[in-house]
């Protein structure tokens, strides 16, 4: 067994995690409280020690990059949320970010997203340069028409879009069961590692 | 009187986490090792870095906290295990702010293992010539979109303080040119971003590792070749030990591996209370009618 405080520590607050697995109970509520305080605290000290600190309080304390007090008050704005008579300043900031959020998402997302994808969804000569890359593509390319087909709501599914529609189900069934196998495969490592923790760093049973 | 079936449909869910923690902790105290067969996609990434040329760098974002630790940490461990035993330049930065104890783990837990074999200060992995960790920026956009323009403007100062432009290594790595891949492993959509910003912007080339729930939305990705490799899951990270372990003759602990036999065991548990759940269902509906 551990003779180290901060694993002992660790484990019993992993234990008053999975107590939840039980029914909720304060010794629960008191761990996941605990994690909340600590991951915000420590986000607030990291970011005024390493961020705020060097890249705009010392050097506007050392009289250099005076332009970054303007910054810093439209940054400060969002703080006038707490303060009713002035709470519309806020928008200015948040303007500020959606914009070039926007900006900067809207083409990029569009060419990464959209272009790219279709274009690996055309099925070209080339594509059959091999007998297993060509049926692989053209299961993804009637996946795409099919799935894409049943979410087109603008006319009755009636004729050729019955079928493909469908189709389409079957495709979006298939990519549901692939993720909610993933999503157990996840959840089983997330059990498995803390679990090895308990086995290992704490009591020791396991090498 | 209730059936057999009826019981089976309606077994206390403590009673089926119970049975889990049994085949989860039973293979833990007796493992046996399975060996896992490396998958295309992981295949890739480990070839495409395996080749990496001298001037160019490996870049390894650990863009993961702590709750996705046990899928991802060993991922991030292989990777530079590899990059090490192949003498690769590599740079770590985080986007995950509570990834940066994580990463240093990472580093310290690699860089010991290799220092402890050397022989010589050649043989060593030396900070600031061998490899650089640059920290955490916020917000994303910045450092993902200022890295292709000069990456020791967007981290001045290292994650241990230093002068970045001081250090040997900064002097061949100075922004996505440099860089060969750029490996984000992460718990989230970072490396949706990366692809957005950093291909798309840079043409920088992508590899992923992500965990086992984020894995489906990758794939097509990988299929556009946006993507040049991708690591799914703890089972990524086993199969990328493997090719380490094989292919390099780096021996160090297999976290993701050791954890396969429980994972193996816990798959078939949950395979077996489905196909019961859906047997009794379909024998209560049955008799229902």
């Amino acid at each position: 067994m551990s003779h180290n405080p901060w694993i002992w520590v660790s484990a019993i607050l992993t234990l008053g995690i999975f107590s939840f697995l039980y029914k909720e109970n304060p010794f629960y509520r008191v761990c996941e409280h605990l994690f909340v305080g600590i991951s915000n605290g420590y986000s607030i000290t990291f970011v005024w020690h390493r961020i705020l600190m060097p890249t705009l309080i010392d050097p506007i304390g050392h009289g250099q990059q005076l332009w970054l007090i303007l910054i810093a008050i439209i940054g400060a704005l969002y703080f006038t949320r707490f303060i009713p008579k002035i709470s519309w300043l806020v928008r200015i900031p948040i303007a500020i970010i959606m914009g070039y959020g926007a900006g900067a998402a809207i083409p990029r997302g569009i060419d990464a997203g959209i272009v790219e994808q279709v274009r690996a969804t055309i099925v070209t000569r080339s594509t059959f340069s091999t007998a297993y890359n060509g049926i692989w593509a053209i299961v993804i390319f009637i996946g795409v028409i099919a799935t894409v087909s049943y979410f087109f709501f603008s006319r009755e599914r009636k004729g050729i879009l019955k079928p493909l529609s469908y189709t389409g189900i079957v495709f979006i069934m298939l990519g549901f069961g692939a993720s909610f196998g993933y999503t157990v495969m996840a959840r089983i490592s997330l059990l498995i590692g803390r679990l090895t923790f308990l086995l290992r760093d704490w009591l020791g049973l396991i090498h | 009187m209730t059936s057999v079936w009826e019981k089976l449909t309606k077994i206390d869910r403590r009673v089926i986490y119970f049975m889990l923690l049994v085949v989860i902790v039973v293979p833990l105290i007796f493992p046996f090792r399975l060996k896992p067969k490396p998958m295309p996609p992981v295949e890739k990434l480990f070839n495409y870095i395996d080749t990496i040329p001298e001037d160019k760098c490996l870049v390894v974002s650990v863009d993961y906290s702590p709750d996705t630790e046990a899928e991802l940490h060993p991922m991030s461990i292989a990777l530079l295990r590899h990059a090490f035993a192949r003498h690769k330049k590599v740079g770590v930065l985080c986007m995950s702010l509570l990834g940066l104890g994580l990463a240093q783990d990472a580093l310290t837990t690699v860089t010991n293992e290799f220092n402890s074999r050397a022989m010589s200060n050649a043989d060593s992995i030396v900070y600031g010539r061998d490899y650089v960790f640059w920290g955490w920026q916020q917000p994303p956009l910045v450092p993902i979109l200022g890295m292709g323009e000069n990456i020791a403007s967007v981290f001045p100062l290292d994650y241990y303080g230093y002068r970045t432009d001081s250090l040997p290594i900064m002097k061949k790595i100075k922004n996505y040119n440099d860089v060969a891949i750029l490996v984000s492993i992460a718990g989230s959509a970072v490396p949706f971003w990366y692809i957005t910003y950093a291909q798309t912007s840079f043409g920088v080339r992508i590899g992923a590792g992500s965990t086992a729930v984020q894995a489906a939305d990758f794939y097509p990705y990988l299929n556009s070749g946006q993507v040049t490799g991708m690591m799914s899951g703890m089972k990524g990270g086993a199969e990328y030990e493997e090719l380490v372990e094989e292919r390099c003759n780096i021996f160090g602990r297999r976290k993701a591996t050791d954890a396969m036999s429980s994972q193996t065991a816990a798959h078939i548990w949950i395979m077996i209370t489905i196909i019961i759940g859906n047997i009794g269902y379909f024998a209560m509906r049955r008799r229902k009618k």
